[in-house]
């Protein structure tokens, strides 16, 4: 049996945490750009980007927004497959039902797979 | 085939990890900028699992006084090499 094509036109990879750059912003930004222009988006979250799935976050020190409202926002959007790199997770001692949003883990046998499965890769 | 682009140096930064961690086996690794440090002797044992897939670019280790000093296994590419490596490629995946 051949294996499906995969649905997605982007995967989005981000590997940054939220508040200590605007890496993480960039990376949703461009997620919903591509969305809003009809484009099937999943995203990655992949080392130091697991941190931004944590539930509870507020604003920076100075007031400064953060992305976890970015986040809650994905689904309307139509941005539902969350992926998150299953090392990642343990890396930081998180586990999924600890997270934000529901998300599916990726095992690290399976990430070079979904790599090649993609029509394009961006990665923050 | 994809072609994997690495500008950081595996010394000062573990995002190497996340790139071998996405490849497939028949994947190719291409070290450009800080990257580059990869390909000395000392360096490149962080990338033994990708035997005759790893390559540098020239023009970033003559920058850096490092062209005579890459390790044998590394594949030096000028950037003539880097187009022809993206053209074989299916598609390109960089990090940084």
């Amino acid at each position: 049996m051949q294996a499906r094509p995969d649905p997605h036109d982007l995967l989005v990879i981000l590997r940054h945490g939220p508040h200590g750059s605007s890496w993480l912003k960039e990376g949703l930004d461009a997620a919903l750009v591509a969305a809003a222009f009809g484009q099937r988006v999943a995203l990655l979250f992949m080392g130091e980007g697991v941190t931004a799935l944590v539930r509870d976050q507020q604003v920076g020190p100075l007031g400064q927004k953060g992305t976890a409202p970015t986040l809650e926002m994905l689904a309307m959007y139509d941005i539902e497959t969350l992926l998150v790199d299953a090392p990642s997770l343990a890396q930081f001692g998180l586990s999924p039902e600890a997270l934000m949003l529901e998300v599916t883990c990726v095992s690290s046998e399976a990430l070079p797979a979904l790599l090649a499965g993609q029509r394009q890769v961006l990665t923050f | 085939m994809l072609l994997h682009v690495l500008n950081r140096s595996p010394a000062t930064s573990r995002v190497y990890q996340q790139a071998l961690a996405a490849m497939s086996p028949d994947d190719c690794l291409l070290l450009v900028e800080d990257g580059v440090q990869g390909a000395l002797p000392q360096q490149v044992r962080y990338f033994a699992e990708l035997e005759g897939r790893l390559f540098a670019l020239k023009e970033d280790l003559a920058a850096r006084g490092m062209l005579g000093h890459c390790a044998g296994e590394v594949q030096v590419v000028d950037v003539d090499g880097f187009v022809l490596l993206t053209e074989e490629a299916e598609r390109t995946v960089s990090w940084f």
